[in-house]
């Protein structure tokens, strides 16, 4: 009993409430504006009405379908050209300026010229997800494809193993470490263009809904989209992580 | 030298057939444009001033953003690494918020603050708040405890310990966390201005695709991304002079 | 161990004069680097045979070319002037035939593979069908000790066991060639020994022919049929020397042979020059 007291779990849990507790307060004495800062009770009472009337869902399916299509477009793609270019030296001194160039590109730039081919559709959102998403998973694989252990590259070359085989059975597995940690950052600018495009397209999903409700001044549902939204990224996180243990096993084995 | 050209092949050889093949008719102009005409677009942008007021506005959210988040984020950063416990505590409550994308902020700080700097800045502030905190807590804990036992030792104030000792041995790390944040500072910025907020270089861009001008739109992307791929060559050599690195007491 | 008659192998230890081809023939092989391989030479005018079945050493001081040599061997690289011949065919390129074991066993294995899928990687390149694998496999790890560990990473293994593991990599490819690459640089003295018995053992049961590569001179003349010292700046031979010490042969007892005793002497002396000398 003792330890759990003294637990930092247990101070984790206070020091929370307590904040949520001095936000309440905050409200209920009017010495913050409901309207602008809405108490945590009428945020989870807001919440918690969208889960039990089903509101909550087809916004939530909308926003993350959108984003794991988008995901996973731009994955394939990314991992695909990652293995072509990272593989060759010569794709390398072709396309590696190119390809540097795009880096610090924001992704959301690209919204204006795809609205211009595109318009305000949802077609125009799942090509601007993509399109953001790639780099990340892209640029790690081309980095992943393009060091692999010079040793195994020998020992590929001693075995007069297949191009496609080494490609498969030797260079993928390789990357792999360098192709999660790439997804990882594609899931999150996926997220977050998938919010955003919804927002610019009037596109159903989470994004437009705290949108929507900004304008109404509904705050509680603002806020509600926003902790929703919160959930969700943390929830894909720790999926994607999970799968990264899974695959990655190997790796923790530690003598 | 072969590397260089081969380099720089490709990209000219799309804008040479990106023009060819717009002056032929097969590319439509108002999608498309044309790299002549964008080149154009651009040159009297910068000429008439807009585009560097464009780009200043953008800076100065950025920045201001920016900031912020640097300030808050060290100073919680130094405290929470200093202080395990307090870190076990507000830990969890710091993932929680960890997670909420910055742009989902966006209607709300529109909420609190209407259109304009404050919001965006806050905005790129919650972006940039996180990896700055991280990565000082980090930098903290990996402080040579010998040092920290100096300076408790000769009994300074907290702002001289920071000043002389917990700083300096730290800043190798955290300026690697202040890159990163600079980074989501400039890209957090444009998407604020691209989604809603009326200013920037990301709301010229919003405005030339609803005139049509193509032209002007691809120029003020392109010009993006030179800011964009300039300050980052410019960072990274920046760091690789910063005194911070090689600090006994700090891995930089 | 099996019983062993104590063939004295002295005789067989230079290729025969006149008889079949010999497994390897090295003639007048030099070997430089950099842009258009006018750089310095690694080595230069090596020209040496190696005798079907013979287990041939290279010793010598680092930086003198020995792993280059190795890798002209296998043909991952080839040389800027001068042949490599086995068993009378020109090298050009690389052969299951010639396997080759790699120093820095921590990178030559597939870290995500399991030891029986590391194994496994040889026989899938040889195109062996997958239910037939798994029984070669089997009999690979009974072989080398490691049945226990089929289902460990590598990295879960000790360096001894790493390297058993690469050794039966190789096995798996049938190779008429081992190529070892100071296999046991980097493990400690008694696993080292345990591994040389074992090679020696494998190699004699197979009758393969070995090229192995380290700069311990005692490691050597213990391994060897034959020992060849190679001086550096450039690589070149410096002394080829029969060993002529019968076979099984003992940690304890050969080591105090005096025919070890007196190569190792010999050639200590010169191997100090090689390492001064331009």
């Amino acid at each position: 009993m003792r330890r759990l007291l003294g637990s930092p779990a247990l101070g984790a849990a206070v020091f929370a409430a307590g904040l949520l507790l001095a936000w309440q307060v905050l409200v209920d004495q009017k010495l913050i504006s409901p309207v602008f800062f809405p108490s945590p009770s009428r945020t989870l009472e807001e919440l918690w009405d969208q889960v039990a009337s089903g509101r909550l869902w087809d916004p939530l399916a909308a926003t993350t379908l959108r984003m794991f299509y988008g995901f996973a477009l731009a994955s394939l793609l990314g991992v695909v050209l990652g293995a072509a270019i990272g593989s060759s030296r010569t794709a390398r001194e072709f396309l590696a300026p190119l390809l540097e160039l795009m880096r610090p590109l924001p992704a959301s730039a690209i919204i204006p010229p795809a609205i211009l081919f595109f318009g305000l559709s949802a077609k125009m959102a799942t090509i601007v997800i993509a399109f953001g998403a790639i780099w990340p998973v892209l640029l790690a694989s081309v980095h992943g494809f393009a060091n692999v252990e010079r040793l195994l590259q020998d020992l590929c070359a001693a075995l007069r193993l297949s191009r496609r085989d080494y490609l498969l059975k030797v260079a993928f597995p390789s990357a792999m470490p360098d192709i999660l940690a790439g997804a990882r950052v594609s899931l999150a600018i996926a997220l977050i263009l998938a919010v955003v495009t919804e927002m610019q397209a009037s596109q159903p999903g989470l994004g437009q809904n705290i949108l929507l409700a900004q304008r109404t001044y509904r705050s509680p549902e603002l806020y509600a989209g926003v902790v929703t939204l919160g959930i969700l990224g943390f929830l894909i996180n720790r999926l994607l992580l999970l799968i990264e243990r899974r695959v990655l096993r190997w790796q923790a084995a530690q003598q | 030298m072969t590397r260089l050209l081969r380099g720089t092949a490709i990209p000219l050889l799309l804008i040479i057939s990106w023009e060819i093949f717009s002056r032929t008719g097969s590319l439509p102009m108002d999608t498309f444009s044309r790299p002549s005409a964008i080149v154009a677009a651009g040159a009297s942008g910068l000429a008439d001033g807009s585009l560097l007021t464009a780009t200043w506005q953008t800076f100065e959210a950025a920045l201001t953003g920016f900031a912020i988040a640097a300030v808050l984020g060290i100073f919680f950063g130094v405290v929470l690494g200093l202080a395990p416990r307090l870190e076990a505590i507000v830990g969890p409550s710091i993932d929680a918020l960890r997670p909420i994308p910055a742009v989902a902020l966006i209607p709300l700080t529109l909420l609190l603050f209407g259109f304009g700097l404050k919001m965006e800045a806050s905005v790129i502030a919650f972006a940039c708040l996180w990896p700055i905190l991280i990565v000082t807590v980090v930098a903290v804990r990996g402080i040579e405890p010998r040092l920290i036992e100096v300076s408790n030792a000769l009994e300074l104030s907290f702002a001289a310990r920071m000043r002389k000792i917990i700083l300096p041995a730290a800043l190798g790390r955290i300026t690697v966390g202040l890159r990163v944040a600079i980074g989501i500072s400039l890209v957090v910025a444009v998407t604020v201005e691209i989604v809603l907020n009326p200013r920037g270089l990301g709301y010229t861009m919003i405005v030339a695709q609803q005139q049509l001008r193509s032209d002007l739109m691809y120029a003020q992307l392109v010009w993006l991304g030179l800011l964009g791929w300039g300050i980052n060559a410019l960072l990274e050599r920046a760091v690789s002079r910063w005194p911070g690195a090689g600090v006994p007491g700090s891995d930089a | 161990m099996p019983v062993q008659m104590k063939e004295d192998r002295a005789v067989q230890a230079a290729p025969a004069r006149g008889a079949a081809v010999p497994a390897v023939s090295v003639r007048g092989v030099s070997m430089a680097f950099g842009a258009e391989r006018k750089g310095p030479e690694v080595l230069a005018d090596i020209s040496f045979d190696v005798g079907e079945g013979e287990f041939l050493c290279i010793v010598g001081p680092s930086g003198c070319g020995k792993t280059t040599l190795l890798r002209l061997l296998s043909g991952l690289i080839r040389p800027t002037a001068g042949e490599i011949h086995f068993h009378g065919q020109r090298v050009s390129g690389t052969s299951r035939d010639r396997a080759i074991i790699f120093q820095d066993y921590s990178k030559a294995l597939l870290p995500w593979r399991t030891v029986a899928g590391n194994i496994s990687l040889s026989l899938e390149a040889c195109g062996v069908p997958a239910p037939e694998r798994s029984g070669r496999i089997r009999a690979l790890l009974a072989k080398m000790g490691l049945s226990h560990t089929a289902r460990h990473y590598p990295n879960q293994l000790s360096g001894g066991m790493q390297q058993r593991v690469q050794i039966a990599r190789c096995l798996a490819q049938q190779p008429k060639l081992l190529l070892m690459d100071e296999p046991f640089g980097a493990l400690d003295a008694l696993t080292r020994q345990k591994l040389q018995d074992e090679v020696a053992r494998i190699a004699g049961e197979q009758r393969t022919t070995v090229v192995f590569i380290t700069h311990d001179l005692e490691e050597a003349i213990y391994l060897g049929d034959r020992v060849i010292a190679l001086a550096s700046n450039p690589g070149r031979i410096a002394e080829m020397v029969e060993v002529g010490i019968a076979r099984p042969r003992n940690q304890l007892e050969t080591r105090e042979d005096e025919r070890f005793l007196a190569h190792r002497h010999h050639l200590f002396g010169l191997l100090q020059d090689a390492s001064f000398s331009p």
